[in-house]
C-alpha cells in the first residue's frame, strides 16, 4: 500500500499544513494483528500503513469488526501488533516491552473514553493529577498543572467535586482535562462522545477543536456521522484495511453508502 | 512513583471502603491479638508453676507410689507406699532433715447443720516445715495426736469460714464420715499450690484418717498418698535421693523395677515445664492458624477488589501505570490491612495479658518476642497473600478491563 499524500482531497486542512513542516505523529508501517493460529485465525488488522501528522483532527470510521478497535488500541500502545512497524513521535514503539509502552502512553498519549473512567472515590482535581503521579512529577507541580488543566475545559469551579456530583459532560471535561495534563503528542480518544447527548455532544467537541486549534493532534474512533463531519479528515476501515485513508467529511456520506 | 504516595492512594482507598477493610482485618486482629495472649499467659502459667515450685522449698523430695511409667499410664497407682515408708526413712536416711506422709481422703465435713465436701488430709507435725505451711489461730497437728489417734482436726482457713462464718471454731466440734472430731486451729491461707487449694483442707493426724475414716486399703500397711522430704539442705538432695531410693527398694524387697518414684523439685520444675512449654507452643500454634486464616481473609477480600477496580487497573494502565506499579498498589493495600490488623491485635492482645495478669494469679508477661513475631509475621502474611491478587490485578490487559463492566 502506498501512502496518499495530502495534497488534493483536502485543500483547504493541507494549505494550513503546507506552511509549516509538521512532523509526523503516527506512523503505521504495514502493520498486521493476528489473533489466534491456524484455522481459528483472524486478521483484525492485515497490513495497515497509515500516517498522521501533527496538528491534525481525525476520525476514525468503520462497521464493527472493521479493525478500528484494534488499530486504536495499537495507536494506543495498549496492543502491539503482531508484524509491521509503528512509529510514534519518530519512535519506534511496535516491539516495545510492557513497561516501556506504559511510559510511552504516560508521556506521549492521552486517552478519552466512551465511559470516562474516573476514579469515583477521588475529585476532580486528584483525577486529573493521576497521569503524573506516574510521570513522578512533583506534587505542587501537579496541582498547578492539574487546575490548568481543568481551566481550559472549562471546569475550574468544579476542582473539589467528586465525578458522581458531576454531570456527564463535566466528567468527560474531566477525562480530557486528565489526557492533556501530560502534554501528550496525541490525544485519543474512543467513542467520546458515545454517552453524552447532542447538546453536551457539541460541548465536547468544541474542546476538541480547541484543543486541535492550538496544535494538538486529535485522533477520534467514532461511529457517529455528525461526530466525524466535525474532524478534519476521516479514516475509513474495513476488513481490517483502510479503505480511505484521507476522506474529507463533506464526503463522508458517499463513501459510506458506496 | 514513590512508596509514601503509594501508601497514601492504598490508605485512601481502603478508607473508601471502611466497612470491608475492618472486617478483613479482624481476621488479623484476632490471629495477633490470640497470638500475644496466649505466649504471655503461657508464660504466665510457666513462671507461675516454677515460683510455686520454688515456694515448696529449695530441698523438698517427694517420693510416690508405683514408677514413672505406670503414674504416666494409668491413675490407679499401685498401693505401696505406706505410713511405714515415712517413719522408716525419717528414722534411717541421714541427709534427710524432715518426713511428712500424706494420706487423702474426701468425706463429708459437717458443724451443726453445715455440712459440705473437703478433703481431708492426713499427716503429721512435719507438713508445717516440709511444706511452708502456716497455723493463724489455735495449734497444728502434734506427735501426741499422732500416737494416740487423736480425733483432732486443723481447718483450712476457707473451710472453716464455710462451715463457721465468723465463728471462732477452735474448740468446736465437726463430725467428720460420722466421726466426731475437736477443731484445734485453724490454718493461715496460703492459696492454691499446684492446682490443690489446701486452703480447703482439713489436716488430721494421719494414724486418726487411716484408722478411723479410711481403713487398711493396702496389703503393707497404712497407704499413703505421697510422702513430702526435705533434704538438709540442697548439697544433700542428690545423696537424699539416692538413699530414700535404696532404704525403699530394701524395704520392698525390690530386684527389679522400682514401685514408687522419687523426684527432687527440680524433677518436677523440668517437669512442669516441658509441660506447660508444649501448651504454649500448642497455644501460640492454634493462634497461628488464626493468622492464618486471616492471611487467607486478606487474599479473598483483594481477589474480590481486583475484579471489582478491573476497570480502574485498565485506566490506570491506559495513562502509564506500568505492571509494576499495579503490583506494588495491590500488595501495599494488602501489607496495609494486615501491618494494621496486626497493630490493632497487638494492643488488643497486650491488653488481654495484662487483663488476665489482672483477674488471675498468673504472672503473666507481654514478650517482645513475641509482639516482633506477630507484627513482622502479619506484614509477611500481606506479602504472601497479597502477591497472587497482586498480580492478578498486574497481568490484566489494559484493553480487556477498560472494556469490562
Amino acid at each position: 500500500m502506498t501512502y496518499h499524500q495530502p495534497d488534493n482531497p483536502l485543500k483547504t486542512q493541507n494549505s494550513k499544513l503546507k506552511t509549516i513542516p509538521n512532523p509526523v505523529i503516527i506512523r503505521l508501517e504495514e502493520i498486521s494483528k493476528i489473533y489466534g493460529s491456524g484455522n481459528t485465525e483472524v486478521r483484525a488488522l492485515s497490513e495497515v500503513s497509515l500516517l498522521v501528522k501533527q496538528g491534525e483532527y481525525c476520525a476514525i470510521m468503520g462497521a464493527s469488526g472493521s479493525g478500528k478497535s484494534t488499530a486504536m488500541n495499537v495507536i494506543g500502545c495498549l496492543d502491539r501488533p503482531t508484524s509491521g512497524r509503528y512509529y510514534l513521535d519518530g519512535q519506534d514503539v511496535a516491539q516495545m516491552d510492557e513497561q516501556a509502552l506504559a511510559h510511552i502512553r504516560n508521556r506521549k498519549i492521552g486517552f478519552v473514553f466512551q465511559q470516562f473512567h474516573l476514579l469515583p472515590q477521588v475529585s476532580a482535581l486528584e483525577n486529573v493529577m493521576l497521569p503524573m503521579v506516574y510521570a513522578s512529577i512533583p506534587l505542587p507541580e501537579r496541582r498547578r498543572r492539574a487546575t490548568t488543566a481543568l481551566q481550559r475545559v472549562g471546569l475550574e469551579h468544579r476542582l473539589h467535586n467528586k465525578p458522581s456530583e458531576l454531570s456527564g459532560g463535566q466528567q468527560q471535561r474531566v477525562a480530557i482535562a486528565r489526557a492533556i495534563v501530560n502534554q501528550p503528542v496525541l490525544l485519543l480518544a474512543d467513542e467520546p462522545t458515545g454517552a453524552l447527548d447532542s447538546r453536551t455532544t457539541q460541548e465536547i467537541l468544541h474542546i476538541f477543536a480547541e484543543l486541535n486549534t492550538s496544535g494538538m493532534t486529535v485522533v477520534m474512533v467514532t461511529h457517529e456521522a455528525e461526530v466525524a463531519r466535525c474532524t478534519h479528515r476521516i479514516i475509513l476501515f474495513r476488513d481490517g484495511q483502510v479503505v480511505e485513508p484521507y476522506l474529507a467529511p463533506e464526503n463522508l456520506s458517499h463513501a459510506i453508502f458506496a | 512513583m514513590n512508596l509514601a504516595e503509594s501508601v497514601k492512594m492504598a490508605v485512601a482507598t481502603l478508607a473508601a471502603n471502611r466497612l470491608r477493610s475492618s472486617l478483613t482485618m479482624l481476621g488479623m486482629i484476632i490471629g495477633n491479638a490470640s497470638v500475644i495472649a496466649m505466649i504471655g499467659i503461657g508464660e504466665g502459667a510457666q513462671k507461675l508453676a516454677a515460683e510455686q515450685f520454688e515456694s515448696l522449698g529449695p530441698n523438698v523430695l517427694f517420693v510416690a507410689p508405683g514408677n514413672s511409667e505406670a503414674r504416666g499410664t494409668t491413675t490407679d497407682v499401685p498401693k505401696t507406699l505406706v505410713l511405714a515408708d515415712a517413719e522408716a526413712i525419717a528414722a534411717q536416711v541421714p541427709s534427710v532433715k524432715d518426713v511428712t506422709p500424706q494420706v487423702v481422703s474426701r468425706q463429708l465435713v459437717t458443724y451443726r447443720n453445715r455440712s459440705t465436701n473437703a478433703s481431708i488430709l492426713g499427716t503429721n507435725p512435719e507438713f508445717l516445715i516440709v511444706r511452708s505451711f502456716d497455723v493463724a489461730q489455735g495449734r497444728f497437728l502434734s506427735d501426741l495426736d499422732l500416737k494416740r489417734n487423736d480425733r483432732v482436726v486443723t481447718l483450712g482457713a476457707e473451710l472453716a469460714t464455710r462451715l463457721f462464718g465468723n465463728k471462732n471454731p477452735v474448740g468446736q466440734p465437726v463430725r467428720i464420715k460420722d466421726v466426731s472430731f475437736q477443731v484445734i486451729g485453724v490454718m493461715a491461707a496460703k492459696g492454691s499450690v499446684l492446682g490443690t487449694n489446701y486452703d480447703d483442707y482439713a489436716f488430721a493426724p494421719a494414724t486418726t484418717v487411716a484408722n478411723r475414716l479410711i481403713g487398711q486399703t493396702s496389703p503393707y500397711g497404712i497407704e499413703v498418698a505421697f510422702i513430702s522430704v526435705s533434704a538438709k539442705d540442697a548439697a544433700s538432695v542428690d545423696a537424699a535421693q539416692f538413699q530414700i531410693t535404696n532404704l525403699l527398694r530394701l524395704r520392698h524387697r525390690i530386684t527389679g523395677e522400682d514401685d514408687f518414684t522419687v523426684r527432687s523439685q527440680q524433677d518436677i520444675l523440668t517437669l512442669v515445664n516441658t509441660v506447660t512449654s508444649a501448651l504454649t507452643i500448642m497455644l501460640a500454634a492454634i493462634a497461628g492458624i488464626s493468622l492464618l486464616v486471616g492471611g487467607i481473609g486478606i487474599m479473598n477480600i483483594m481477589l474480590v477488589s481486583v475484579t471489582e477496580r478491573t476497570q480502574e487497573i485498565g485506566l490506570r494502565k491506559a495513562i502509564g501505570a506500568s505492571q509494576s506499579d499495579i503490583l506494588i498498589q495491590f500488595m501495599i493495600e494488602a501489607v496495609i490491612l494486615s501491618a494494621a490488623g496486626g497493630a490493632i491485635g497487638t494492643v488488643i492482645g497486650i491488653g488481654g495479658v495484662l487483663l488476665a495478669g489482672a483477674a488471675t494469679p498468673l504472672q503473666t508477661t507481654i514478650s517482645p518476642v513475641a509482639i516482633a513475631l506477630a507484627v513482622s509475621v502479619s506484614g509477611g502474611i500481606g506479602l504472601f497473600f497479597g502477591v497472587v491478587p497482586a498480580r492478578q490485578a498486574a497481568k490484566l490487559d489494559p484493553i480487556v478491563a477498560l472494556r469490562s463492566t
